[in-house]
């Protein structure tokens, strides 16, 4: 009896539960922060992909290969060549300025979010989180009508125009970019990074040469320092956004955590990227008030220019009002109708699983890289190698070994070498290039030196294993050496 | 407020971390970690091993140039003799600024301008014949440089008294002095350009190199941009150009003898082995005279990594050892006896996986010829 008391008890209060997430989520909330999270965004993919493009990477990294890693289950995705390639690129400018001005915008978010993510799929030796990230949000603002205010679209079209979104359209930014830095954190409680300090020991000495800070990057206490303060950052930095109280405060340290990096490392955009997002943890107020001055800058342009002044005030239109029911009416009945929700859902479901995807393989997921990418382990390993690959032509008895910049451009090279899934994609493509070159079924096998976290290298990958043998796939690759256990530190010597 | 407790710890320790660079001294003082003068490490490199690389490579391609044309003057043993002589002192040179295949020797492409081998002997017999050709073309280099010019000096007529025929004959002599002539002279000028690229009256690359903003260690630094062309260097020009690809080992398992650094003046090995030494000497920053000044293995010590630093040592001197168990001409070698070849190779490579793997991690160079972010 107690029992079907206390699950009638259950389910009421699950319904309760799910009417109280529903009142919360579909609470009409100013468009503001959608909007200048938009806008910023926006410009700063323009700005990133002009600089990809004036620094002559689109050459370098999808003209000059002769051979691409391709993706596990994306090897159908063709690669635009020169020409093509650059009108991607072109495409991926104008999407992403399109987002910015708030022009047609939902095909300019989609196209922003293909052409981009086709980009990335070509090639994983360009993996990196914040591509990554680029890709998941640009996802995410396809879904929400960002363009309903402050936009040409709404220029074109004053009756677009709304004051108010459903509280979810700016709230899954905000998990987004929470689910980034709580991962980001905790990868980084492990051994090596806590306890070693590395492998911020390796790198900042490293840069001991900058002006004011370089003298103490040279002290261990510093990478220490560092380290804690990077993953305490990492773990609270979300939470400390979402509260009033701390948001200021917190911001600061987002300003000041991501110029460091700046400063320090070679990460291109990722700072630029992260400080412009989490403004979206700020008020509506705040972001009215941001918009206000966007505008008046906007209109003193305009004025300058003289006979613009009627885009500025379309622009700037009425002020936000308040009132909800007739702000997102439209907005509400398609998350009711289901296949967003259910995407939504789906979404960040994979959000929060695939990050620790790599508990299903053995081993050290910094040794193996089973389950590394999409983790965010961001700027978390110190990782070089030499991958020498052994062929062996069974007609003939002979062997010799391949000259891997004769197929890989440098940076190719560099990153297969402590990679087992890319080892094994060129390990395949040779045997492909000797089979074309009229020899028999030659066995290729790998002797791939690596050193992580600056302790002696090893090797990653068994050498007696013909590795033309082995499939590509999701499961664990047995040939892969066991990380060794208590590898010597290269840095032992150290005087204290 | 209650809920404030909450963040209490965190914004404490989040506060220590962001006040700590307004300059807080919570190393104290003496405390440092390592006291090596990166600057002084460079300043040692620029001054005291690549520039005088380059003097010496100048000085050497002068003496090439001066025999030369001595040798147009006069045909004859003894003139003959003197211009093969400076030629491999000349080639000897280049084993030292090799090395250095950044800045200056890069822009002006002076590794494949003045050492691609091997020799498009077709080539050369038709420049000879047609008298028409631009040495400094990308099309002409496999017929340019030392390697063109060990061709005419030994290669050219089955011994040296054809040789010293060829060269006199009125018909087509001069044609075959002139080619020689052409290319001491472009050889001279590329070593005297590119020596006053570095020199402070000339494009001063010596004052860039050791300039503020070159100093760190990452990609455009002065330091990333030579250890970069010292691994490179390393493993495709010592390792594979000079012994893997002769041996086979690099070339399908197919021995290729005549694709050995000289082949007509059959002094390969020797040139390897002054290539490896003036490597070796890089490593310690030992200049040419012996002189032990800052260098890599210094840097490495200072780190901590003093094993590191003499397992490269120990290393090296295993290859070096197994480079002398390797007679010339170098070509002979691989087509009676491979073993000693193919042993040297793989000691070359175990050093290269130290030097590229890690020392490179240990230093935190960024190991990269190409731009790019990391994440």
């Amino acid at each position: 009896m107690s029992s079907i008391m206390s699950g009638t008890g259950m389910r009421s209060r699950a319904k309760a539960l799910r009417e109280r997430a529903g009142r919360f989520f579909l609470k009409p909330v100013s468009i503001a922060p959608l909007v200048v999270f938009r806008v910023l965004f926006g410009a700063l993919m323009l700005a990133g992909t002009l600089r990809f493009a004036w620094k002559g990477w689109i050459r370098d990294l999808y003209i000059t290969p002769e051979y691409f890693f391709r993706y596990y289950g994306f090897e159908w995705l063709p690669v635009p060549g020169d020409p093509a390639i650059y009108g991607l690129f072109l495409l991926m400018g104008l999407s992403a300025l399109g987002i910015m001005l708030g022009y047609r915008y939902r095909w300019s978010a989609l196209l922003f979010f293909l052409s981009f993510t086709w980009v990335e799929l070509i090639d994983k030796t360009n993996y990196l989180n914040h591509y990554y990230f680029v890709s998941l949000v640009s996802f995410l603002l396809i879904l929400v009508p960002a363009h309903r205010s402050f936009s040409l679209d709404v220029r074109r079209r004053p009756s677009l125009k709304r004051a108010s979104v459903p509280a979810w359209c700016v709230h899954i930014f905000k998990l987004q970019l929470g689910i980034v830095y709580v991962h980001a954190g905790l990868a980084k409680l492990n051994a090596d990074w806590l306890m070693e300090a590395l492998p911020l020991k390796l790198w900042l000495p490293a840069r001991a040469h900058l002006p004011l800070i370089g003298g103490w990057l040279d002290e261990t206490v510093t990478a220490y320092l560092f380290s804690w303060g990077g993953a305490l950052y990492d773990l609270s930095i979300p939470f400390l956004l979402l509260y009033g109280r701390t948001r200021a405060f917190a911001y600061a340290a987002v300003v000041l955590f991501h110029g460091m990096t700046a400063l320090l490392f070679q990460i291109g955009m990722f700072p630029y990227i992260m400080t412009g997002c989490t403004l979206i943890f700020f008020s509506p107020a705040f972001h009215e008030r941001l918009l206000g001055v966007m505008r008046a800058a906007g209109r003193k342009l305009a004025f300058r220019r003289g006979g613009g002044g009627k885009a500025a005030r379309s622009l700037s239109g009425a002020g936000f009002s308040r009132d909800p029911v007739e702000g997102s009416a439209g907005v509400r009945t398609t998350l009711r109708g289901g296949l967003l929700h259910a995407a939504l859902v789906i979404f960040f479901m994979l959000q929060l699983l695939v990050p620790h995807r790599h508990l299903l393989y053995p081993g050290n997921v910094f040794w193996n890289e089973e389950g590394y990418r999409f983790s965010w382990r961001v700027m978390l390993m110190e990782k070089a190698g030499h991958a020498v690959f052994h062929v062996r032509d069974p007609d003939t008895g002979r062997e010799w070994q391949v000259s891997n910049y004769e197929f890989l451009t440098p940076n190719q090279e560099k990153m297969m070498a402590t990679q087992p899934d890319m080892i094994l994609q060129f390990a395949h493509y040779l045997e492909d290039h000797y089979r074309s070159e009229g020899y028999g079924d030659v066995a290729v096998s790998v002797e791939a030196r690596v050193t992580l976290n600056g302790r002696r290298s090893s090797l990653l990958v068994d050498p007696g294993v013909d590795l033309t043998e082995k499939e590509r796939g999701l499961a664990h690759k047995e040939w892969i050496l066991p990380y060794p256990r208590n590898a010597q530190s290269w840095m032992g010597g150290r005087k204290q | 407020m209650h809920r404030l407790k909450h963040f209490a710890l965190p914004l404490l320790l989040l506060l220590a971390f962001a006040v700590l660079p307004a300059g807080c001294d919570l190393a104290g003082s003496g405390e440092s970690e390592s006291d090596f003068d990166r600057a002084a490490m460079l300043r040692n490199y620029g001054e005291n091993l690549a520039l005088p690389a380059f003097e010496a490579l100048k000085t050497e391609a002068d003496e090439l140039q001066a025999a030369a044309a001595a040798f147009s003057g006069e045909q004859n043993a003894s003139s003959l003799a003197d211009l093969r002589e400076e030629l491999k002192h000349a080639r000897l040179a280049w084993q030292h600024a090799s090395l250095y295949s950044f800045g200056p020797a890069e822009m002006r492409l002076l590794r494949p301008s003045l050492n691609t081998y091997p020799v498009d002997t077709a080539q050369v017999e038709e420049n000879i014949a047609s008298g028409e050709y631009d040495l400094g073309a990308v099309g002409q280099r496999d017929a340019a440089g030392f390697p063109a010019m060990g061709y005419m000096l030994y290669g050219l007529e089955e011994d040296d008294a054809a040789l010293l025929e060829r060269y006199r004959a009125g018909n087509g002599g001069e044609e075959a002095l002139q080619y020689l002539s052409d290319l001491a002279n472009q050889i001279q000028s590329l070593a005297g350009a590119t020596l006053a690229d570095w020199q402070g009256s000339g494009g001063d690359y010596l004052g860039t190199f050791l300039s503020e903003e070159r100093a760190g260690t990452d990609k455009g630094s002065s330091l990333g941009m030579m250890f970069n062309a010292y691994v490179l260097h390393f493993e495709r020009f010592l390792r594979s150009g000079k012994i893997g690809i002769p041996s086979g080992v690099l070339s399908a398992g197919v021995p290729r003898p005549r694709a050995t650094e000289a082949y007509y003046g059959g002094y390969s090995a020797e040139l390897a082995l002054a290539n490896l030494r003036a490597v070796r000497r890089f490593f310690r920053g030992e200049d040419t005279e012996g002189i032990d000044g800052p260098g890599l293995r210094d840097n490495l010590q200072a780190a901590g990594a003093d094993e590191l630093a003499s397992e490269i040592e120990a290393k090296m001197q295993e290859a070096e050892n197994a480079l002398q168990g390797v007679s010339d001409p170098l070509s002979a070698q691989i087509e009676n006896d491979n073993e000693p070849v193919l042993d040297a190779f793989t000691r070359l490579q175990d050093v290269v996986s130290l030097v590229k793997a890690d020392m490179a991690s240990v230093l935190g160079v960024t190991i990269t010829y190409q731009d790019n972010d990391g994440d």
